[in-house]
């Protein structure tokens, strides 16, 4: 299995919570910290459990949540 | 933000203004999951973000072409199609995407669409639906749901969208909500793809004004509501699919109709 990255840029959150909701896997958590705007944005809770399905990053509105492979990465 | 800020960037960034986001919708709207599908259709297609254009006059749709590194105009209110249309004539090459909304679209742009649908343009319309009309928000306007009142105590039978968009002559209707944001990029390049006038309908939530009946105020409860009250039907004809007498949102792709014989393609 491939290992995946999260990556969430914080300062575009607004806290909806949906990418919490729609994961499977309950890899996502909404942290206590709040960002400069002052939403509680999401926080990676077990990164392994992730199966790279893509939901967050589909229902993700604001683009604030991707998720690659690593292998994308050395390639890139 | 400065976009020297940011160390990562996201897959989608090449077609959009970093500068923009946070966007100025509110947490949980479905514009920016239409944004997204839209985005992705044009990566699967393999368009150059200098071969599309994109249209939307005001309101929250009118947002879109701020955030969109294409080919945007934004033009004034009612105009929308029309300016499409104008465009779509003199740029061939170009592939025209529409944002409306209901202000643009059933309160003074409707006569546009109904002689674009006449005439054939090969344009991709996508009708953000979402109930509410700021300006009337006090009084009925063209898409009241049923049975929800006015300060006037009247009520109204709202719109069939995807009737009207067949009895125009519409090559391509479908109908999503945000939860079907995989099917709606899919319905997104088949529209594209087609060489005929093609409307997307995307029933939406809105939070702020839809939120004052006081039983749904969360953006997941109304993710939720409209997980547990739609039904895909593909193929259904488009008298059934209004909103007002059923309990649930019938979605899916209705007509996808071959290209029709004598019809001018322009």
């Amino acid at each position: 299995m491939k290992k995946v990255e999260i990556c969430i840029i914080k300062e575009r959150c607004k806290g909806c919570g949906i990418c919490v909701e729609v994961c499977q896997t309950n890899v996502l958590e909404l942290s206590e910290e709040l960002n400069s705007q002052g939403y509680r944005t999401p926080h990676v809770k077990n990164p392994e459990e992730c199966l790279n399905c893509g939901m967050c990053e589909m229902f993700c509105a604001d683009f604030a949540i991707w998720v690659i492979t690593k292998a994308e990465e050395v390639g890139a | 933000m400065i976009r020297s800020s940011i160390e990562k960037y996201h897959p989608a960034d090449s077609f959009l203004h970093a500068d923009s986001f946070p966007s100025v919708w509110c947490p949980g709207c479905g514009i920016g999951t239409a944004v997204y599908a839209f985005i992705e259709a044009i990566k699967e297609e393999n368009i150059g973000p200098r071969k599309i254009g994109v249209v939307s006059g005001i309101g929250c749709t009118g947002k879109v072409t701020e955030c969109l590194k294409l080919k945007t105009y934004s033009v004034t209110d009612g105009n929308v199609v029309d300016y499409a249309v104008q465009l779509k004539k003199k740029n061939k090459n170009l592939t025209v995407a529409v944002f409306l909304n209901n202000a643009d679209f059933l309160l003074s742009g409707a006569k546009d669409f109904i002689e674009a649908g006449k005439r054939g343009v090969n344009l991709i319309v996508i009708y953000v639906n979402n109930f509410i009309c700021p300006i009337s928000e006090n009084k009925v306007f063209p898409i009241t749901p049923f049975m929800r009142m006015s300060i006037d105590n009247e009520f109204e039978l709202p719109f069939n969208i995807p009737h009207l968009a067949k009895s125009c002559g519409a090559g391509y209707i479908a109908r999503w909500t945000p939860i079907h944001a995989g099917w709606m990029k899919y319905s997104l390049i088949e529209a594209i793809s087609k060489k005929d006038f093609s409307v997307i309908e995307v029933v939406s939530p809105c939070l702020i004004y839809n939120a004052n009946d006081g039983r749904i105020q969360d953006a997941i409860d109304r993710m939720n509501f409209y997980n547990d009250n739609s039904v895909m039907k593909n193929e259904e004809p488009t008298e059934n699919l209004d909103l007002r007498s059923q309990n649930k949102v019938i979605i899916g792709k209705f007509v996808d109709s071959e290209e029709k014989a004598g019809r001018i393609q322009r």
